[in-house]
């Protein structure tokens, strides 16, 4: 397992790299200069080649790569084209708040999701896993915003019993907590898409599961029906959450645009999403470095989660 | 609010548009705001909605050419006002109150400027004196090129000399004489003072010293402020930025665009702020800020979306009040009249007008902007006042909605016109009665119109558009994209330069252009003007600009504007304007005009309802 | 449990301590487990359902404007956000176009998309889940590099890039939206691979002589087939809601362009300002595919995995005839 571990993290640096890699390219096949889009309608021909000797963006394209990441190995990660921040400072900023928004709906999901994707196949075809089925179903269709701004109007304008968005001013992630009023909603509308995926995955794999011989066995055997659920249904129903929630470490870090927009939240995803815009490409690589560092990471975590849940399951060799 | 030349900041992808409301005119469903009633209170503090996206980076008040990010000026026109400050109650006239100088006069056949200021103190307790101007001028003298607001022709490259006879007295000698009122309205109102005991020096931990008065002096000083207005972190902790003389100071801000005033403490004017604490906070979408609204707890003060204007019924259940504020500017399709492609269309007056009276400004004024907005007959917004209106505009302008009028004018110059089509162009060539320079047979009459998404109503203007100039064969295709990626991908184009694919835009919608005081369209319509963004060049309408800049008469002025709204050097749109939502216990903020609408808190004040 | 056949005298469960049987059994079984019958599919009730409401819901989309005459180019501000009423029977949007007839034209969009990105999507990331997840070793560590590599890159950019490059046209979408999900399914499939390579009729199978591809084939795919369908059935949902998205970010198409989630969009704006008919129709009949979908795809589910152990349990039956003792 060591040694599939090396070569994990060996592999890893390898897809960054490469993920780097092709962000810069995508980045600079972005239509427009990122010196007209950081000095607005009247940049003269003059004011942009300024700019783009003081970036050096005139350079040819692998000298801009390799001056980066020779910068990234010195702990530098550039300074942001607007208001001149150091792009570090902007992402820690940001991600421990992002990092606890999406944790916290993604732990709702599981806790929600799971339970009942066994349920729904304890129960299969009949009433509750029809109900319960649609209802998730129903509320996974229904686009984030818009069952962010019902329930916005319902908790909030009729009821007025929570914040309808972040006040400004969140200056720690201890101030995100004392206004944990506002936290509530946001929570509560980025959990509702992974319980709908938790579920289903769960419920048609837990399905598999009890169709098998051995559940058979161990039932005739008269092991309780809880130990028969919780050592080998749930045991294997996780596998594919395991990889959901690999999946999802990326998400935690590039944050959620849609929700960061409704909720006037200022998280990752917004930051990602007007530096874009901005052709800020140094906060765009940053970003990109961390989320690309968070997908290998998430994914590496579940593949050895895989072969803890099924021993079964080996590395390596055939 | 008032936004300067800058058109990059009006209107920004997810965030809403800054335009401010039209003057309650019969069009409006609400009216300007009277005061409201009740004994006032001392204290308070008071949430404003900014629009994101757009927020403040840099709080040196002189920004550099570069950064032509209209908020800065929200940031720092608190802590540092300008000489000249417009708005009294709803007018649009200077302030006396709030201005730096107790008398200003003209001499010498209105070529020589005489200020007094007024014997006020830096929140340091150091009077303010010529010496700060001197400074300010001095910078300016040197940098004028790395200005942003710099207007070429006019200050500072147009001062002769300037001697200060006393402590508190400036004599400006001006290469020219000027229109004193566009003097006034539209250079001074540029230029604030700045503490030269405190910022004369090339390093933080350097001395302070005269090193102003040298051009290399003055360029080390000015970078040397440059570099520190724009370092975001110390914007709070930076001892420099405490020594203010208006009636603000910053206590808090974070780099999401959260700000937060206090009172200065030391302010010498007498309008001092009633409010303890005023906090600007942004939004990332429309659907935010109305939320909050509509909950009624934590915003003070913001801006109606236009499309829920449905809502204000609900919006004073919960405590607020709405109301207009006019606009200062003109909203406008720009058309690139050097396009590779479409540059020899668009440069046909008869092309540019048929194109106008196909767009029913009437109708998206009122079921785009329902109500809310000025009309565009013309360069000037109706109803700015009394002596900008001229009778052309007021009475609609020369271009009303007409697509029997346009179909004529086409026909008349030799294209076919198919409804619904597209027109083809049957006779080439430069006869009176032809399709003009440039322009081969067979050429078809259509165009893209690029505009900036993330507002419904221009979604909705542009279909409508769209639609109307269709019905006489005008096909124009549209395509939305982000502000950001609108400006990334086009430049100014004129006659001397025109080539790349930022030139290959044809029309573009993207906001408004805002006005001075004094909306003469200098810097604007004159040949080369920065805000020029399609090209448009005649001598006679850069004669009839330095007129206005220069002669001060009505008819002056009405020959301008006139001109410019019969010449299209733009195609003009109606205007639309966000009414203000405010809580009905805080009084100051209307009346306002649009000049200093949002921008003097120090005018707010809290009431206690009269029972 | 399986609405299909359970075959009749199914056995009785076996006893304690008999593993002599594989537990698969399938080498020959597994045979019979991936045909999916035209008959099963007919007579599950749910797959019947959920087809039919597709069908009816294509049939709206298609036909209806061969029926239904509305003007769905030409923007009248004047009838903006009229509620349903004669002329409207479900009333205008905020461009004054008839909600009926755009719900229509909507739905074309939106179901071709749909089905194209969940189809597409499922297939790809199948296969090459299902390839990677059999081969093992070098290749697998490759192909599944490749895979982080592409769920790292930030998807904004790409979609600011192609929106303001291209002109956004459906096709382009359905390319996009298939290049940006394919991976997820086949790191999912993957997974499930994993889980099932040690399983004994895997090694059965190889005993056997079986290849890999015939391993891959005729065990793995059907195997994965519950969650391929799943994800499937999530692709279609994601990829219409995807759209949605684009247009709420301002990078989405420019009219007359509509599909149902656009309209959504569009309609909520409207929320509190009452206009109900341009949010509820676009919102149900979206959740209507969408579980139409679901339950299709739950019933082909059901079908395989049911089928799979019904013919388990026969093969069983007859391989323990002379060695299984007497029950009781």
């Amino acid at each position: 397992m060591t040694w599939y571990l090396i070569r994990r993290a060996g592999q890893s640096i390898a897809v960054i790299i490469g993920v780097m890699i092709l962000t810069f390219i995508l980045l600079h096949l972005e239509p427009g200069s990122a010196a007209r889009s950081v000095l607005g309608l009247r940049a003269t021909p003059a004011r942009v080649a300024i700019f783009d000797s003081l970036y050096g963006l005139n350079k040819p394209l692998y000298q801009q790569f390799l001056i980066y990441v020779k910068q990234v190995f010195q702990g530098n990660l550039g300074i942001s084209y607007q208001g001149l921040q150091p792009v570090s400072t902007l992402i820690a900023e940001r991600l421990p708040r992002d990092a606890i928004l999406l944790g916290m709906s993604t732990l709702l999901a599981l806790l929600i999701g799971v339970p009942t994707g066994i349920y729904q196949a304890l129960r299969h075809n009949r009433l509750a896993d029809d109900v319960l089925a649609g209802t998730w179903f129903t509320l996974y269709s229904a686009p984030d915003f818009m069952e962010a701004l019902l329930l916005i109007a319902l908790v909030c304008v009729q009821l007025h019993l929570l914040p309808a968005a972040f006040p400004g001013g969140v200056a720690s992630v201890a101030g995100l907590f004392a206004d944990w009023p506002a936290l509530v909603l946001p929570v509560v509308v980025l959990s509702i898409n992974s319980v709908a995926g938790f579920s289903q995955y769960v419920r048609s794999t837990a399905l598999q599961t009890l169709a098998e011989d051995y559940i058979r066995v161990a039932r005739s055997k008269g092991m309780a029906e809880r130990l028969v659920l919780t050592r080998h249904v749930l045991r294997n129903s996780l596998l594919p959450v395991i990889t959901i929630l690999g999946l999802a470490l990326p998400d935690i870090v590039a944050g959620a645009v849609i929700a960061e927009a409704v909720f006037n939240f200022p998280g990752m995803g917004l930051l990602f999403w007007q530096s874009a815009l901005a052709h800020d490409f140094p906060v765009m690589l940053g970003g990109t470095l961390i989320i690309g560092a968070a997908t290998v990471l998430g994914n590496l975590a579940a593949d050895v989660a895989y072969s803890v849940l099924d021993p079964r399951i080996r590395y390596g060799n055939r | 609010m008032r936004i300067r030349h800058s058109l990059a900041t009006t209107v920004t992808a997810l965030a809403l548009a800054t335009a401010v409301a039209a003057c309650g005119g019969t069009t409006a469903k609400v009216g300007s705001g009277s005061a409201v009633k009740g004994t006032p209170e001392r204290g308070g503090t008071v949430t404003v909605a900014e629009p994101s996206g757009a927020s403040p980076d840099d709080i040196f008040p002189l920004p550099p050419s570069s950064n032509t990010n209209g908020y800065n000026e929200n940031l720092t026109i608190g802590e540092w006002p300008y000489l000249v400050n417009i708005g009294v109650g709803g007018n649009s006239e200077v302030n006396q109150q709030e201005s730096l100088y107790s008398s200003l006069t003209w001499s010498d056949n209105d070529s020589v400027i005489t200020i007094v200021l007024k014997p006020w103190k830096w929140s340091d307790g150091t009077p303010i004196t010529a010496r700060d101007f001197t400074f300010v001028y001095n910078l300016l003298k040197a940098n004028y090129n790395d200005w942003e607001a710099y207007d070429p022709g006019l200050f500072p490259t147009d001062v002769t000399k300037v001697t200060t006879p006393n402590l508190h007295t400036v004599v400006i000698d001006l290469n020219r004489s000027y229109n004193p009122s566009f003097y006034v309205d539209d250079v001074l109102t540029f230029v604030p003072l700045l503490p030269q005991h405190a910022w004369d020096k090339t390093s933080l931990t350097g001395t302070v010293g005269n090193y102003d008065e040298t051009t290399a002096g003055a360029r080390a000083v000015w970078n040397f402020l440059q570099k520190q207005g724009s370092n975001i972190g110390t914007f709070t902790t930076n001892p420099m930025w405490q020594v203010v003389d208006g009636p603000w100071t910053l206590s808090q801000f974070l780099n999401d665009g959260y700000y937060v005033w206090t009172p200065n403490k030391n302010y010498s004017g007498p309008a001092k702020p009633a409010l303890s604490k005023v906090i600007f906070t942004p939004f990332t979408t429309d659907a935010a800020e109305m939320d909050t609204l509509r909950s009624g707890t934590s915003l003070t003060v913001g801006l109606l979306p236009l499309n829920d204007v449905g809502q204000i019924r609900a919006l004073e259940h919960e405590g607020y009040s709405v109301a207009a504020v006019p606009t200062a500017g003109v909203a406008e399709i720009v058309p690139n009249l050097y396009n590779p492609v479409n540059g020899p269309l668009l440069r046909q007056l008869y092309i540019r007008q048929a194109m106008e009276y196909l767009i029913n400004r009437k109708q998206i004024l009122s079921d785009a902007f329902h109500g809310y907005g000025d009309p565009g007959n013309g360069p000037v917004p109706v109803n700015y006042g009394q002596q900008w209106d001229s009778p052309l505009e007021k009475a609609g302008g020369p271009y009303p909605y007409s697509p029997g009028k346009a179909e004529a004018l086409l026909k008349a110059h030799g294209w076919t016109v198919t409804p619904n089509g597209t027109d083809t162009c049957q006779q080439p060539g430069t006869g009176a009665s032809d399709c003009g320079a440039g322009v081969a047979a067979g050429q078809k009459l259509q165009f893209q119109l690029l505009y900036a998404s993330g507002s419904a109503y221009f979604d909705q203007q542009n279909a409508a558009i769209q639609t109307s100039e269709a019905l006489a064969g005008i096909h124009i295709v549209l395509k939305a994209e982000p502000f950001n990626t609108l400006v990334a991908t086009t430049a100014t184009c004129n006659a001397a330069s025109h080539s790349g694919s930022v030139c290959n835009w044809q029309l573009q919608q993207f906001g408004y252009q805002p006005y001075e005081p004094d909306p003469n369209g200098s810097g604007i319509f004159n040949t080369d003007a920065v805000s020029n963004y399609g090209g448009y060049s005649s001598p006679e309408m850069d004669q009839l600009v330095n007129q206005t800049e220069y002669g001060s008469s009505a008819s002056e002025f009405y020959a301008y504007e006139d001109y410019a709204a019969e010449q299209l050097p733009w195609l003009w749109l109606p205007d639309p304007s966000l009414p203000v939502v405010y809580k009905s216990n805080l009084a100051g903020v209307v009346p306002s005009s649009p000049f200093d609408f949002l921008l003097n808190p120090e005018a707010w004040y809290y009431v206690k309802p009269a029972a | 449990m399986a609405t299909a056949e359970t075959a009749p005298g199914s056995a009785p469960p076996s006893p304690a301590g008999h593993t002599l049987a594989p537990e698969g059994g399938e080498i020959a079984a597994s045979g019979v487990g991936t045909q999916l019958s035209v008959r099963a599919f007919v007579t599950s009730k749910r797959a019947m359902t959920g087809t039919g409401i597709i069908v009816l819901l294509a049939l709206f989309c298609f036909v209806g404007p061969l029926l239904y005459h509305s003007n769905q180019v030409t923007v009248n501000l004047g009838i903006e956000n009229t509620p349903p009423g004669p002329g409207y029977p479900l009333g205008t949007d905020q461009y004054g176009i008839d909600v009926l007839g755009r719900l229509m034209a909507g739905g074309q969009s939106s179901l071709e998309l749909g089905f194209a990105v969940g189809i597409v999507t499922t297939v790809i990331g199948l296969l090459y889940g299902a390839v990677s997840g059999m081969a093992g070793g070098i290749v697998d560590a490759l192909m599944m590099r490749l895979v982080d590599t592409l769920l790292a890159v930030p998807t904004f950019i790409l979609l600011i890039i192609v929106a303001s490059m291209f002109s956004l046209t459906l096709p382009l979408i359905t390319l996009i939206l298939i290049a940006l999900a394919w991976p997820y399914t086949a790191r999912l499939i993957r997974g499930q691979v994993l889980a099932l390579r040690p399983r004994e009729f895997v090694q059965a199978a190889r005993t056997m002589g079986a290849t890999g591809r015939s391993i891959l084939i005729r065990h793995m795919v059907p195997n994965t087939l519950g969650i391929s369908v799943v994800t499937a059935t999530f692709s279609i949902a994601d990829s219409i809601y995807a759209l949605s998205a684009l247009s709420f970010l301002g990078i989405g198409p420019p009219p007359p362009f509509t599909d149902w989630g656009t309209m959504l969009t569009n309609g909520v704006d409207n929320l509190f300002n009452g206009y109900w008919w341009q949010v509820y129709p676009p919102l149900i009949v979206l959740v209507l595919v969408v579980v139409a979908f679901r339950q299709v795809g739950d019933a082909l589910n059901d079908i395989v995995s049911g089928q799979r152990t019904a013919a388990v349990r026969r093969r069983r039956f007859r391989l323990l005839p002379l060695s299984a003792p007497r029950d009781g």
